[in-house]
């Protein structure tokens, strides 16, 4: 075991690529999308569903057949997770998803709500 | 002095270790616990914890080695599945596997050029990608949105443990009577 110093060069050097990293990441993944909402759910990796929001009608639930059981909620522009038969309900408490680039996980159900936007066709006819 | 000082840790060394490793381990499993308890930061993935246990599984590394580190990730990682489901169990065994092994490397490493924090923050970074990794694999690449926000929490969650360490260290060597 060795008397280590708190501070060195090093670790600003470590700290400033991180901080970069971390901000090339945000610029690299969070760039904003344009046009419709569209939720894509996926569950396990595998996509299940593509709803494009503006075009729901009237909110409705989408329950899904997860182990533990997940319940999205879907209204017209907007989407989360209404229900989920776990522990730590961080997906409910992600609240609603409504812009292109937002996401909500339930990591033990495996589901995955991702809103990309989508400015093609539909953009050109409204 | 010495050589008897080595005889004293060899005669009562195993004993010494394993109880030393128990009460790591329940420091650990405590600190793990409670940062279960706290409300969970906006911006982090699901069940991804900041790791603050890691400061239980880097003392054990420092004074008691690589092995002693590896078993209380492991007991850790058994806690939080048994308590929270296999998935956290996953998330805290990635997460502390990872964050382990980087910090042994650091402290067998003569010439490591870091001091504590940057120790520290290496450990949580490790820490942090773990848990991205197993989210990553458990659904798709929707929750690579979630690094950004990972790397910084790890550089605040890495700095604390470093600190940490840095304060408890010669306290800790003293009552343990190992050399600092």
């Amino acid at each position: 075991m060795k008397a280590g110093r708190l501070w060195r060069a090093a670790d600003l050097i470590l700290i400033f690529s991180v901080a970069a990293a971390a901000v090339l990441a945000a610029l690299l993944l969070w760039r904003p999308a344009s046009g419709d909402p569209v939720a894509v759910v996926a569950v396990a990796g595998n996509e299940l569903d593509r709803i494009r929001l503006s075009a729901v009608a009237s909110g409705y639930d989408l329950p899904l057949d997860t182990e533990p059981g997940v319940v999205l909620r879907v209204e017209p522009g907007r989407i989360r997770f209404a229900k989920a038969d776990c522990p730590d309900q961080v997906c409910v408490n992600s609240g609603w998803l409504s812009s292109p680039g937002q996401t909500a996980v339930c990591l033990p159900a495996r589901v995955s709500v991702r809103l990309e936007g989508d400015g093609g066709v539909d953009a050109v006819v409204r | 002095m010495s050589k008897t000082g080595v005889q004293r840790v060899e005669q009562d060394g195993r004993a010494r270790k394993v109880a030393l490793l128990g009460m790591l381990s329940a420091v650990a499993v405590a600190l793990s616990w409670l940062e279960g308890m706290l409300a969970p930061l906006p911006g982090m993935p699901p069940g991804a914890k900041l790791g603050l246990s890691n400061v239980a599984t880097m003392l054990a590394a420092t004074t008691l080695g690589p092995g002693s580190a590896l078993t209380v990730t492991l007991i850790k990682g058994a806690f939080a599945g048994l308590t929270r489901g296999l998935t956290a169990g996953l998330m805290s065994l990635a997460g502390g596997l990872l964050s382990t092994g980087a910090v042994c490397l650091l402290l067998r490493w003569r010439r490591c050029p870091f001091g504590w924090i940057g120790i520290g923050v290496t450990g949580a970074v490790c820490h942090n990608l773990g848990q991205l990794l197993v989210s990553y694999l458990l659904t798709n690449a929707a929750v690579l949105a979630y690094l950004p926000l990972l790397l910084l929490f790890a550089l605040l969650a890495g700095a604390a443990t470093g600190l940490t360490l840095y304060i408890l260290l010669p306290a800790v060597s003293r009552i343990w009577g190992k050399g600092g």
